[in-house]
């Protein structure tokens, strides 16, 4: 493609839903991806050892409305399943078989041998979920504000109208709404239910994906997030999963007029006078472009890609500051289909205790002796989420942890199904540093033991209390922390031009922290009402 | 302080009645109308404020049916895990600490045990499964280096709030449990004033329990319900009732259970009665 209009860092879905809208609006579009494969974590990968790994999820959904209007349906993207099965393996050999529906016989039953008075309240509490989980959904489409400045019309409106999608809730779901979002895991469940195994199983699903325990402050804001984002405590899977997504989304940047590059690893952004003037790519090659959109997680882009000369020091120490605390390993495990596993979304958290102790020992730079488990099968293959392994081990290295890693998990999971490791064909596991070069290490630091960016797969952790960056409507300033500080400092009357670099924009879960990025495209809309003396330098006009 | 209140509320005409424990707030025609003390005396008024904490002003003194049952609830669902103790030592002499040794401004001041956040973190994680912190954090002060009242000459009273001691500790407070914890508070300070038992001539161990059965304070939380944002601002002590107003007519609340929580601030007591004034007509 010549002279694109918009670059955009990394082809995972981000990346790829801001290229088709931008696409979709008439814009040229080229995504810049440094794997061989678009995806991002949605992908397959291929492991140092050179294994491959189908995945490294086992679903995902878009939100409905990027689903619609992307029209990915007509691009192959399948509808999931509903009414998925979460179930919880218990100590007795047991297995609590839950299904996120408020009218579902069986799992009312389930509940009822563990407490009547459960029973009685599971379909009040599936269906809070589901209205508190709507309510995100909404406030998760709508732009946030650049505090402490609120302009009325771009951000009042759409602020009061989220108060009022709130509001209209009626006083007893609003109040749970709000209490829920900073309670713990263990509060929360404990407002509604009585037995432990019942509150252990969500609790799980509540710290899945986050560094924090059911005891964490934040963690109930974590359990709606996932609710969401799973459609229920289960994963739904579509055929074709996580794979069959990317195919979709990159169809329809395609089909859009937008072109999309593997093997680009994208080494610099190159900004003069705080102005985005294009890329250099690792190669060497540099491709002008006067936007710029990073998926990268945020610190990599900045402290990376931009790089700390070209930003206020202030802002660089916000930006160091995001916390990206990776603590997930994976295992891919394949049997010979007797695996004696169920269907559904399998998961290891027995009790309350046993989750909590899992996360302690992350705080102290070690694995948990018994992980929380999260198992999911596709056939003969089963594959594993473990929780908690941290990437800062203390006294030891993932290279020589490994055999360990792989050792608890499967130890614990033979303990529930005494017929799976029979089963056991080969084992392939993904700690946090695979992870992390999976899904595009910092190639300028030494590959030996990176410090620093972690991967955190949220790309920054999502807890109710972490101030997460979010990107601005507008390309022309980034927003990492609270924006306030710097801009006081670095913006006063809007005279000196941009605080970070005109034209960058930020797409990635650091910016979005979760798969709504419709808005991300319309983050791109030129032109930024802005006081130019070099017109040369202005932005093109919208289109 | 305490004095100093109670003195300019008697000068205003106030009348304060000591061993006066209460057992029910009355009730006639849908209206707080007074207290039956628990010796059997009935005093009758036309505004009850309580200032005790939520669970007895709302669990105890009221019977349930006179107020909604989501409020019944949210008021059930109120957390106050006491997690706070208390030791308070009599010294014949100053403890020397080996960071700074010798008498010098840290008596004066206070002295914290937090060396690192690992060991703060090691201590909480001990209560979050139900034990005593085995290195507890703890916040010291030599009350007497300021107030040379508070012992004869040379001789002090160090007063050390511990983290954490959880009130429902597993196997329950004992003697023997509460010697032990009293035991680790001590060695704790011994590993950072090496002399600290031979200055000591008595010790006072205060648990959470203890806390619970002397100030009056259901599950020994000193903030009265702890400090959770769910359950502060108008949430505080439940959602719509963080105005210091209760279901009941003629009841208010406005001790550390309601808004804005507590520590030694006044704020609910003052606001408190700004509202019964408003209402008042
Ligand atoms: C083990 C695991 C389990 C998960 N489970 C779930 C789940 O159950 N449900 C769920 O919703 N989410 C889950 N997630 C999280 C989810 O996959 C991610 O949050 C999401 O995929 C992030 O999408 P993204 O497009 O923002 O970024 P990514 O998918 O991380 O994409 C970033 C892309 O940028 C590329 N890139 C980075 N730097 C450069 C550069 N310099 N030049 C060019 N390209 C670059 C990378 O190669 C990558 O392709 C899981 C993630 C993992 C790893
Ligand atoms: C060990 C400890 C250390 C603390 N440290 C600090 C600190 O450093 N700084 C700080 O700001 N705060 C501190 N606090 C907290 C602070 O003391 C309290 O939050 C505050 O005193 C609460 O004031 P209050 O008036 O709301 O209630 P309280 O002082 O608890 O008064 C409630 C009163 O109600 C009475 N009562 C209860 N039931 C009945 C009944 N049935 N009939 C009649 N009377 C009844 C009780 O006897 C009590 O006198 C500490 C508390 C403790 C226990």
């Amino acid at each position: 493609m010549t002279n694109p209009d918009i670059l955009i860092v990394g082809a995972g879905h981000n990346g790829l839903v801001a290229a088709a809208y931008l696409a979709k609006a008439g814009k040229k579009v080229l995504v810049l991806e440094q794997r061989a494969t678009a995806g991002g974590q949605l992908a397959g990968a291929t492991l140092a050892s050179g294994a491959t790994v189908p995945g490294l999820h086992p679903a995902g959904q878009l939100r409905p409305a990027i689903v619609k209007e992307l029209d990915l349906a007509r691009h192959g993207l399948t509808t999931s399943a509903a009414d998925a099965p979460y179930v919880s393996a218990l100590p007795d050999g047991g297995l609590l078989r839950l299904v996120s529906s408020a009218n579902d016989t069986a799992t009312i039953e389930a509940i009822r041998r563990l407490s009547p008075r459960d029973a009685g309240r599971w379909p009040e509490f599936v269906g809070f979920m589901n209205r508190a989980a709507a309510f995100l959904d909404a406030a998760y489409s709508t732009n946030m504000p650049r505090l402490p400045r609120i302009e009325l019309r771009a951000d009042g409106l759409p602020l009061a109208s989220l108060a009022l999608q709130l509001r209209r809730m009626g006083g007893k779901d609003m109040f749970r709404v709000m209490r829920s979002l900073s309670m713990s895991a263990v509060e929360l469940t404990e407002e509604w239910f009585e037995s432990e195994t019942l509150n252990a199983a969500i609790a799980g699903v509540a710290i899945h994906g986050v560094t924090l325990g059911s005891m964490s402050a934040g963690t109930g804001f974590t359990l709606i997030h996932n609710w969401l984002n799973r459609g229920g405590l289960a994963h739904r899977t579509s055929t074709g999963g996580p794979q069959g997504l990317t195919e979709a989304l990159v169809k329809a940047v395609l089909a859009n007029g937008g072109e999309i590059r593997t093997g680009a690893g994208v080494a610099q952004i190159l900004v003069e006078h705080q102005r985005v003037l294009g890329v250099r790519l690792e190669s060497g090659e540099e491709i002008k472009a006067s936007t710029v959109v990073s998926e990268a997680d945020p610190r990599r882009t900045l402290l990376g890609l931009v790089g700390a000369p070209e930003l206020p020091p202030e802002f660089v120490w916000q930006t160091q500051s995001i916390r990206m605390r990776g603590s997930v390993a994976k295992l891919i495990v394949r049997t010979d289909g007797r695996h004696g596993l169920p269907d559904g979304t399998v998961a290891i958290a027995p009790t309350l205790r046993y989750l909590e102790r899992a996360y302690d020992s992350t705080k102290y730079g070690e694995m948990s002796q018994d992980p929380y488990l999260e198992v999911t099968t596709l056939g003969a293959d089963v594959m594993v989420h473990f929780q908690f392994a941290t990437y800062a081990l203390r006294n030891a290295d993932w290279g020589s942890m490994r055999p360990e890693l792989e050792k608890r998990a499967l130890d614990t999971l033979a303990l529930h199904f005494p017929a799976f490791k029979g089963s056991i064909q080969s084992v392939q596991s993904i700690t946090p540093v695979d992870l992390e070069q999976i899904v595009g290490p910092d190639r300028r630091r030494p590959q030996s033991r990176p410090a620093d960016p972690r991967p955190d797969f949220l790309h920054a952790a999502v807890a109710g209390l972490v101030e997460s960056p979010h990107p601005d409507r507008r390309p022309v300033s980034l927003r990492f922390g609270p924006a306030w500080r710097w801009r006081h400092q670095w913006h006063p009357g809007s005279q000196r031009g941009a605080p970070v670099a005109e034209g960058l924009a930020f797409c990635g879960l650091g910016g979005a922290t979760r798969c709504e990025a419709k808005r991300h495209a319309a983050a791109a809309r030129w032109p930024p009402p802005r006081p130019t003396t070099d017109s040369s330098r202005a932005p093109p006009a919208s289109g | 302080m305490t004095a100093a209140i109670a003195s300019s509320a008697r000068a205003l005409g106030v009348e304060i009645r000591t061993n006066a424990a209460v057992d029910k707030v009355i009730v006639r025609g849908g209206r707080a109308t007074g207290a039956a003390l628990a010796n059997g005396d009935e005093l009758t008024a036309r505004v009850v404020m309580s200032a005790a904490d939520p669970k007895r002003s709302f669990l105890q003194f009221v019977d349930q049916q006179h107020f909604p049952d989501e409020f019944v609830q949210a008021i059930r669902d109120f957390r106050v895990r006491g997690s706070s103790g208390k030791v308070n030592i009599a010294l014949s002499g100053l403890p020397d600490f080996t960071c700074l040794p010798g008498e010098g401004p840290l008596h004066r001041g206070a002295i914290s045990i937090s060396p690192s956040i690992e060991y703060v973190e090691r201590a909480y994680d001990d209560a979050k499964y139900g034990n005593f912190s085995r290195q507890p954090y703890m916040d010291i002060i030599i009350p007497s280096m300021i107030d040379r009242d508070m012992a004869p000459p040379g001789h002090h009273v160090m007063s050390c709030f511990v983290q954490y001691a959880p009130y429902d500790v597993e196997g329950g407070w004992d003697d023997a449990k509460k010697e032990a914890f009293g035991e680790t508070v001590i060695s704790t300070i011994e590993k950072y004033a090496p002399n600290i038992r031979q200055v000591i001539v008595g010790k006072q161990v205060i648990t959470p329990q203890d806390i619970e059965r002397i100030a009056g304070i259901t599950g020994g939380n000193i903030f009265h319900g702890e400090l959770l944002l769910h359950q502060l601002f108008f949430m505080r002590p439940a959602p719509q009732w963080a105005d210091f107003r209760t279901p009941l007519p003629g009841y208010y609340f406005g001790a550390a259970g309601a808004h804005p929580g507590g520590g030694v601030m006044g704020a609910a007591g003052r606001m408190a009665a700004t509202e019964i004034l408003k209402d008042w007509q």
